[in-house]
């Protein structure tokens, strides 16, 4: 009897763990599910900046202008088309008609007037958005007609439109910004994008479901509307290797938050296809306070330059999966000035001492140089990542090398934002993405933008006279002339070195396909109206 | 009995107020100002300020600490400074996941760990009890992390046996099964060894005691002998160590939600430092630590009713 209960026991257990092992990677039909590794703060296009932010409100909402895949076309979205000034004071944007909310609400240009003017912090309740500078210098944006909105600006802006494209200026309904207050992208959202706010579990998941009725997409897609998965589940993973495992196991679908040095090992595993956007503008550097002891002196940021080997540095820090840079701004991007290129100073060590020696720094007892009883040494700050902690030590052996002393201090990112505002060190780490040649050069070298981001302390009335010109400027070859003539003085006075240029890649498994990188503002899915289940 | 409830009780209360105080003073050695996390990057100076004295940040620390304890008092842990949501909210959906995951975790480890040790005492000196104790101790010695991560490579990538992203659904549904068991196996795993060592001392100890020695001349067999009499009085020690484990786990719960993406306490305790989420990590502290003050003050009262010597000690 018991060895009869015993066997039944024994018989059930195997039973259950068989069922409880059955298709482990089963994931609901008609569900894409979305890795990445942090969540953002909120989903408020006016209140937060963070990238996981944008990834989640481009899907949400729309703009009224969108971004080919090349990085430089200005395609319709919300506005059919737009009429611009001859002076460059006036845009007018004619809406599409057949666009509604979330929740069926047609939209109109009341709306869309309401949610730029937010932006701008011109509504009430005040919002303060951190990059409202990217709207320009507004005069007034108006609604004349229930589908014409018309933007008025004191100054000519060039870069309007690209930064147009961005999610900071996406379509938010009124009622709903109204009725949820500042739980409003916290506890709901209500807008005309693909698809609409399903729930939100901070720090764990957010599931957005299809907006049926959508079928005013960007013209760079090829599906214009509506979505073809009914949900989208984005997935916060903090593990690497949980995301790389979850892949290729069919426990998610799509990632662009995989570390470099497992992109070799994923590319040769056939069930993962791999989609590559060539024209991705997102840089490392590191920058120096020109206005501090040791790195004021252009010698030694020169030498600095000439001291490190950026491929070198390609190769042990990002496995090599990361273009060598060496101008402020990517080849690939609007305005990018060749000659400028050439100008910064080649890795090139024998040239590194010959700059300083030149300059009078002499090489001290303690292998450090010295000039008018000064050292050689500066101190650097930076968040305390991986990549960062790499190219600290790899610099700082390379500058020991021509007799500069690099000390590194990185901090947990809870707190090295607040210490990158303060003046208490000679150079940092950063890295960032942008649009255009003139979208880097405004966030980082006008005078204004001290201390922050302009780190670099940088004052020039001349950088500052041509900035404006290239902001104000219609005539694209004039913007870019004067852009050119930024980076060739950067080039020159050799204010930051850029580190490298990272790619964007999108990973998706068997399940799916239409995964294509975007790339815009690190955005790697982007609106997610081709993604599809096989 | 009561009396000596009353004692374990009255001792966890300064416990608690000086992890509610060194939790607090924490919070305010961080080198990140509240005000401006919540300000944002490029908030004006007067914004920031507004915003202090909105939280009170602009009085003397010990009135804060007063404001804090009285806030406490009423069940009012704050609100979140990244999303407005009630901490309390936060904690209530994140507490759950994370109890499934310690009683699954000792589900499996306690009564694996007193089988390994008995197992190893009833063959004292044989190469099995060597093996037990050899795998024992590997399993203290293995990090939680690690175990975690080779989990999920074999057993969920390489063989696709057990999902390994979050939890999968309610514990009732197959789904949230499967989901749970990765995490536990892991969670657990650092218990296994511990008991195991623990059970087999106790069990070979009581095995010379006289009262065993009076079964075995009364003819029982070896293993009822082992089973009614030595594994029975051998567990006071093992109940304590249990006890003393399960606050670890808490520790380990941490780090076991971070890799398999579980939506506990632990994750959120990580994702509110990492966000500076002040009032949220303090809530979450509290809230371990409470656990953990919780746990040992059960522990001390069931080894009160266990061993009568205690209370009448």
């Amino acid at each position: 009897m018991l060895r009869t209960w015993k066997r039944a026991a024994l018989g059930g257990l195997a039973a259950l763990g068989l069922a409880v092992t059955a298709q482990a990677q089963t994931q609901p039909r008609n569900q894409i599910t979305i890795m990445r590794e942090i969540d953002s703060d909120r989903y408020d296009p006016h209140r937060s900046t963070a990238l996981a932010g944008g990834e989640v409100l481009t899907m949400l909402s729309d703009t009224l202008v969108s971004m080919d895949f090349d990085m430089r076309t200005i395609q319709p979205g919300l506005a059919a088309r737009w009429d611009v000034s001859p002076d460059g004071l006036t845009y007018t944007f004619h809406l599409r008609t057949d666009v509604t909310f979330c929740d069926g609400k047609p939209f109109t240009a009341e709306d869309m007037a309401f949610s730029l003017n937010r932006w701008i912090g011109r509504t009430t309740p005040r919002v303060v958005s951190p990059v409202a500078w990217r709207a320009g210098n507004v005069k007034e944006i108006r609604a004349t007609g229930p589908h014409t909105l018309v933007y008025e600006l004191n100054e000519p802006f060039g870069e309007l439109l690209s930064q147009l494209t961005l999610f900071f200026g996406s379509a938010l309904d009124p009622a709903a910004v109204e009725r949820l207050g500042d739980n409003f992208g916290v506890q709901g959202f209500n807008g005309t994008g693909p698809y609409c706010w399903g729930s939100w579990t901070p720090r764990n998941e957010m599931v957005l479901t299809r907006h049926p009725t959508y079928r005013w997409g960007p013209p760079s897609l090829e599906n214009r509307g509506p979505a073809h998965v009914e949900r989208i589940v984005w997935r916060v993973i903090p593990e690497a290797a949980a995301r790389v495992a979850a892949l290729q196991a069919n426990q998610a679908d799509v990632t662009n938050y995989i570390p470099e040095a497992f992109w070799d090992a994923i590319r040769r595993v056939p069930t993962v296809t791999i989609s590559q956007q060539p024209n991705y503008f997102w840089d490392f550097f590191m920058g120096f306070k020109v206005d501090k002891p040791v790195v004021s002196d252009v010698a030694i940021r020169r030498a600095v330059h000439q001291a490190v080997n950026r491929e070198g540095l390609v190769r042990a820090v990002w496995s090599g999966h990361a273009e060598v840079a060496r101008n402020i701004v990517n080849p690939r991007a609007a305005d990018y000035d060749a000659q400028s290129d050439a100008m910064v100073p080649a890795f090139d060590q024998a040239a590194a001492r010959r700059t300083l020696d030149e300059a009078g720094w002499r090489m001290g007892t303690d292998g450090v140089r010295v000039k008018d009883g000064q050292r050689a040494t500066f101190l650097l700050y930076g968040i305390n990542t991986l990549a960062n902690q790499r190219s600290g030590e790899i610099i700082q052996q390379a500058l020991r090398q021509v007799g500069i002393e690099m000390r590194i201090q990185l901090f947990d990112a809870t707190v090295a934002w607040g210490r990158l505002a303060t003046q208490e060190f000679d150079a940092f780490f950063l890295s960032y993405p942008y649009v255009s040649a003139t979208d880097a050069l405004s966030l980082y070298w006008h005078s204004r933008n001290r201390p922050t981001p302009n780190r670099m302390n940088w004052a020039n009335p001349q950088t500052d006279a041509w900035l404006e010109g290239a902001r104000r400027a219609i005539d694209p070859a004039e913007r870019a002339t004067l852009a050119a003539n930024i980076q060739r003085q950067l080039a020159q006075e050799a204010p930051w070195l850029t580190l490298a240029r990272s790619q964007m890649l999108v990973f998706a498994g068997p399940r799916v396909t239409g995964a294509r990188a975007h790339g815009l503002y690190g955005i790697g899915i982007y609106k997610g109206l081709d993604l599809r289940v096989r | 009995m009561l009396r000596h409830a009353m004692q374990r009780i009255g001792l966890a209360i300064p416990v608690l107020f000086g992890v509610l105080l060194i939790g607090f003073l924490l919070m305010q050695v961080v080198p990140t100002d509240p005000a401006t996390v919540r300000a944002g990057p490029q908030a004006t100076a007067e914004i920031v300020a507004a915003i202090r004295t909105e939280l009170g940040l602009d009085q003397p620390i010990w009135v804060q600490f007063g404001i804090y304890l009285g806030r406490l008092a009423q069940g009012d842990l704050g609100v979140s400074i990244i999303n407005n949501v009630p901490v309390t909210q936060e904690l209530g959906a994140t507490i759950g996941p994370t109890l499934e995951l310690m009683f699954a975790a000792l589900l499996w480890s306690i009564p694996a760990g007193i089988f390994l040790g008995t197992i190893a005492a009833y063959w004292r000196g044989s190469l099995l009890d060597k093996f037990i104790m050899a795998i024992s101790v590997a399993g203290v010695s293995v990090p939680v992390f690690f175990l975690g991560l080779v989990l999920i490579w074999f057993v969920g990538f390489q063989w696709q046996l057990l999902p390994f992203t979050g939890r999968g659904g309610p514990l009732w549904s197959m789904d949230g099964i499967r989901a749970l068991i990765l995490p536990a196996v892991t969670l657990g795993g650092v218990l296994v060894g511990p008991v195991a060592r623990m059970t087999r001392t106790a069990v070979v100890d009581t095995l010379s005691a006289d009262h065993v020695r009076t079964a075995r001349a009364k003819g029982l067999a070896e293993h009822l002998v082992v089973l009614r009499h030595a594994l029975r009085n051998a567990l006071i020690p093992v109940v304590t160590l249990i006890g003393l484990q399960i606050g670890f786990l808490l520790g380990g719960a941490v780090v076991t939600e971070t890799i398999f993406s579980w939506p506990g306490v632990g994750r959120l305790a990580v994702g509110a430092i990492l966000s500076a989420d002040f009032p949220m990590a303090q809530g979450t502290i509290i809230v371990l630590s409470a656990g953990f003050i919780l746990i040992n003050l059960t522990v001390d009262l069931l080894y009160a009713v266990l061993d009568p010597r205690v209370r009448q000690s």
